[in-house]
């Protein structure tokens, strides 16, 4: 009896250990390919975004606790430093009493995190979406832009394959969607465009800078921000 | 040996020879000629914009490992070495659609040199996927102090649908494209044990579109290409 027992302690435990995932996103990533925007960045990454844990709380799915902090970091760190000539890390935020040596802060914020599994959608796909804000401040702290952007990822399910190997794959392609999309559109958004736009560093003054525009050219900020970033929207492509 | 061990010898090897018949059609549409010189390589990528599906990479590495093979091989450059160095003109909902935006993105020069680094000649697109159109039959399995054993029937449909289309980066143009379609129904008779006869549907689509595309590509090689049955 006793044997019998611990049998089914046995079995419940394999039974409820197979209801939770755990997985902590690990992959290589690659630095882009883009032109730098002649300025210096902050970068301040608040707690809760570098060390992001996302843990699902319904008891109707599967539980899941998805550790992405260090990876998107990770992502950012070979991002960002492409997109700007100087980035610098920064401590805290700045004030109007304490402003930034850099002339602009970025500090990202997750503001939704999403999975679904094959047998939620019937699809034979992973899938993670995330919802950023990408928040941009000037160096005396004040919010330029906070721009919400989504990453998607998905992964077909494989033969063999573990569950978190698959989801971690989707996550993979997510961060790296974010990655592609902030390095290509940040640009573009109208508030950091306008910014741009009033910062344009003097061409007499810096002879090595990367803009070739005409000093009394007229303020064309989009082919400005499409020579910087080399995009523009294809058809068809989802934004 | 044995005789009951010869028999149980011989029924294993017919049941991992034995496969469901699976049916491919392949269609090719060529607009123009292509022409591979030695050291040219070609990437073979799969889309991955389309919300409902996505293009199995290991039906990208299938292909590209046929075609890569034999004295008449073509260079194939993996595609994870090639979107990583061309990060991020190649993502999911980056890469170009067509080779009107193609042409635009490799006016950049960081863009044109990195695909200068690998000499691709051929920039391949897959785009579709496999899936199980539908399935029917139960299998019910029990186990007791006697011993286990499962009874029942189920049988189940795949069908694979992949589209490749050939992009001539050096000249700038779409070449032609390659459309493969594979049908299969697999089995699963379970008397005491469950046989599986599987219709290796995508395995055969694979092969059918690399050998296609392999004479696409080298159309001097012959009709045997690799992978060819």
């Amino acid at each position: 009896m006793n044997r019998l027992a611990k049998l089914f302690t046995l079995i419940s435990l394999f039974w409820l250990a197979g209801c939770e995932n755990s997985l902590v996103v690990k992959g290589t990533f690659p630095t882009p390919l883009i032109d730098k925007l002649p300025h210096t960045l902050g970068v301040y990454y608040e707690p809760e975004f570098a060390q992001y844990v996302y843990k699902e709380e319904s008891q109707d799915r599967s539980m899941w606790t998805i550790t992405a902090g260090p990876a998107q970091v990770e992502v950012l760190s070979k991002v960002l430093p492409e997109m700007f000539t100087s980035v610098i890390p920064v401590t805290a935020l700045p004030s109007v009493e304490n402003p930034s040596q850099a002339e602009l802060i970025f500090s990202p914020r997750i503001d939704e995190f999403q999975y679904a599994l094959p047998r939620e959608t019937k699809v034979n796909v992973f899938e993670i979406w995330i919802k950023y804000n990408m928040r941009i401040y000037n160096a005396t702290g004040q919010l330029l832009a906070d721009w919400l952007m989504t990453a998607y990822g998905k992964t077909p399910t494989v033969f063999m394959t573990s569950k978190e190997d698959a989801m971690n794959e989707a996550a993979v392609v997510a961060l790296r969607d974010m990655g592609a999309t902030l390095s290509l559109r940040l640009p573009e958004v109208p508030e950091i465009k306008a910014w741009l736009v009033d910062h344009k560093p003097n061409p007499l003054s810096d002879p090595n800078a990367p803009l070739t525009q005409e000093t009394d050219a007229p303020p064309a900020s989009a082919s400005l921000s499409s020579s910087l970033t080399g995009s523009q929207p294809e058809e068809g492509q989802q934004p | 040996m044995n005789p009951n061990n010869l028999l149980r010898c011989s029924v294993i090897i017919l049941l991992t020879a034995v496969n469901a018949c699976t049916s491919v059609t392949i269609d090719e549409y060529r607009q123009g000629t292509s022409h591979i010189e030695e050291g040219d390589a070609v990437v073979l990528l799969g889309r991955r914009h389309s919300s409902d599906y996505e293009t199995e990479p290991d039906l990208v590495d299938c292909i590209g490992k046929i075609i890569s093979k034999g004295d008449d091989g073509v260079n194939v450059v993996s595609e994870r070495e090639f979107t990583d160095q061309l990060y991020p003109w190649f993502e999911p909902r980056t890469a170009p659609m067509s080779m009107k935006r193609l042409d635009q993105i490799a006016e950049r020069t960081d863009f044109a040199n990195a695909l200068d680094t690998f000499n691709i000649s051929y920039i391949i697109w897959i785009d579709g996927n496999t899936e199980t159109t539908s399935s029917s039959g139960s299998i019910g399995c029990s186990i007791g102090a006697g011993g286990a054993g499962c009874f029942g029937f189920g049988t189940w449909d795949k069908e694979s649908d992949y589209e490749a289309t050939i992009w001539d980066y050096k000249n700038r143009t779409t070449l032609g494209t390659i459309s493969a379609d594979a049908k299969g129904t697999s089995y699963m008779p379970a008397l005491v044990i469950p046989i599986p006869l599987i219709a290796r549907v995508q395995a055969n689509a694979c092969k059918g579109m690399a050998a296609q595309l392999h004479n696409f590509l080298k159309p001097n090689a012959g009709i045997n290409a690799p992978g060819a049955q």
